[in-house]
């Protein structure tokens, strides 16, 4: 492990997983279980810094995406890739573990409840970054396509947030049960609180190291062609 | 004869080569005809699978003409530049110091009518179909039907740009294209819906504003990044 950025990275995605295991201490030993939902309603620690590390990922690969079509840096194309692939991990997270308690509070696997749409929405927009990076014959061609999906896709994510926010107000589902109240509990919130911290310190961990090989990668290419 | 060594004038780019298109189209009628032939089968289609003891056809009409518009819109737009990847057209095309926001704006006139060509035929086949009366506002209803295949048109014309140069092909197009719609069928389906429906033109405001928001807001990303995609 050369260089310093590496050791960054071991040492936050580390933090990030023993701020995780301390997540989940708190989660199933100390904090208070919810009164209308009951023992269900501990997902929630998981799945929120889930989603708010999802929609992170993608803001950094619009920006670095950005970039990379304006400085043509290669290295803001390598964040972008990290990004996105750290991103598709907990998209998967957030759409596991929402239906999983939806299936108990709401009594379904699915509904469009916007969110949950979106955020599935958010997942085929990275499948789509994804795809198109490795359908060109030349990978910089690849890159730059992949650059621009990010970028509409950020700009369109507002878009889609309103809409599908305002098609829900036309279709009121009579199963939910509102999850949470906009008072929490001080100890639920400090729970979802490190929850956030351990998420964003895995994630930026991850994304450090997947930079890293990617930056590997890329000097063994040019070694090889040379 | 100045104007001929100036550099073009943007303007003049975007109708020559939106007359470009439409003149490949006129004297080929590959597209038009394969997506006229499309949109009345799947009216046919459509009516057998509805049963209608269950559903009245007019109620879903409206959700039936955006999907349909964006299916047959896929068949004609996602060949645009198939079409000109024969004998290194479009590339002869990019060597010619035109603006490529110019070519973009260009191509996406061209393609815009034609697919609004091809909503306009959807509603006259599913109105006979489905035994619509179109309501109390009928250009509504088509204002509303054009700010949204604007809006489909210029995201369609960009990534179908971006998937006839990768290894997939068109078969790309709608795992990038769909995600991105959801808004344009969200607030269209709806307008049209209520607009065939009979209700007021203001009920349907904040909808058509949406929409018209989705398409500037299309158009200029479009503009602002084909040329990231069309260059080599």
């Amino acid at each position: 492990m050369k260089g310093r950025t590496g050791w960054i990275g071991v040492a936050l995605a580390l933090a990030g997983v023993a701020m995780s295991l301390v997540t989940l201490w708190l989660v199933f030993f100390r904090v208070g279980t919810d009164f209308r939902q009951g023992i269900v309603q501990r997902i929630f620690y998981l799945h929120v810094p889930a989603a708010w590390v999802a929609f992170m990922a993608f803001g950094i690969v619009a920006l670095a995406s950005a970039v990379y079509l304006w400085l043509g840096d290669e290295r803001a194309d390598m964040a972008a890739l990290s990004a996105a692939e750290g991103g598709m991990v907990f998209t998967a997270i957030v759409l596991t573990s929402g239906p999983l308690w939806g299936k108990i509070a709401w009594g379904t696997y699915w509904t469009w409840e916007p969110r949950l749409t979106l955020t599935l929405l958010l997942g085929f927009i990275y499948v789509g970054y994804m795809m198109v990076r490795r359908a060109t014959e030349s990978p910089e061609r690849g890159k730059r396509f992949a650059a621009v999906v990010g970028i509409i896709g950020a700009i369109n994510i507002p878009l889609i947030h309103m809409s599908v926010y305002w098609f829900r107000s036309l279709h009121p589902d009579p199963v939910v049960l509102k999850p949470d109240g906009p008072t929490l509990d001080a100890d639920m919130l400090q729970t979802l609180l490190v929850g956030l911290v351990a998420f964003t310190l895995l994630f930026t961990g991850l994304m450090i190291l997947r930079y890293r090989v990617e930056r590997a990668r890329h000097a063994l290419d040019i070694r090889e062609a040379t | 004869m100045k104007s001929r060594h100036a550099e073009p004038a943007w303007m003049r780019v975007v109708v020559a080569v939106a007359v470009k298109d439409l003149r490949i189209e006129f004297r080929t009628r590959a597209r038009s005809f394969t997506m006229a032939g499309f949109v009345v089968l799947v009216g046919v289609l459509f009516n057998y699978s509805i049963d209608q003891t269950l559903v009245r056809p007019q109620e879903i009409a409206s959700g039936l003409t955006w999907i349909t518009l964006i299916l047959s819109g896929l068949i004609g737009v996602g060949r645009t530049f198939t079409i000109e990847a024969r004998d290194g057209a479009f590339e002869g095309l990019l060597l010619t110091p035109a603006p490529r926001d110019a070519i973009y704006l260009g191509k996406v006139i061209a393609n815009f009518l034609l697919v609004y060509a091809i909503v306009l035929l959807t509603v006259g086949v599913f109105g006979i179909f489905f035994h619509l009366d179109y309501g109390n506002h009928p250009l509504a209803l088509l204002l509303c039907l054009a700010a949204g295949t604007l809006g489909f048109v210029a995201l369609a014309t960009l990534f179908g740009a971006l998937t006839a140069s990768t290894s997939l092909g068109e078969s790309l197009l709608p795992i990038l294209l769909f995600p991105l719609l959801v808004p344009m069928v969200v607030y269209g389906a709806s307008a049209s819906g209520r607009l065939l429906a009979g209700r007021p033109i203001t009920e349907v405001m904040g909808q058509m504003r949406m929409l018209t928001a989705f398409a500037v807001l299309a158009l200029g990303a479009g503009a602002a990044l084909f040329g990231q995609i069309v260059e080599d």
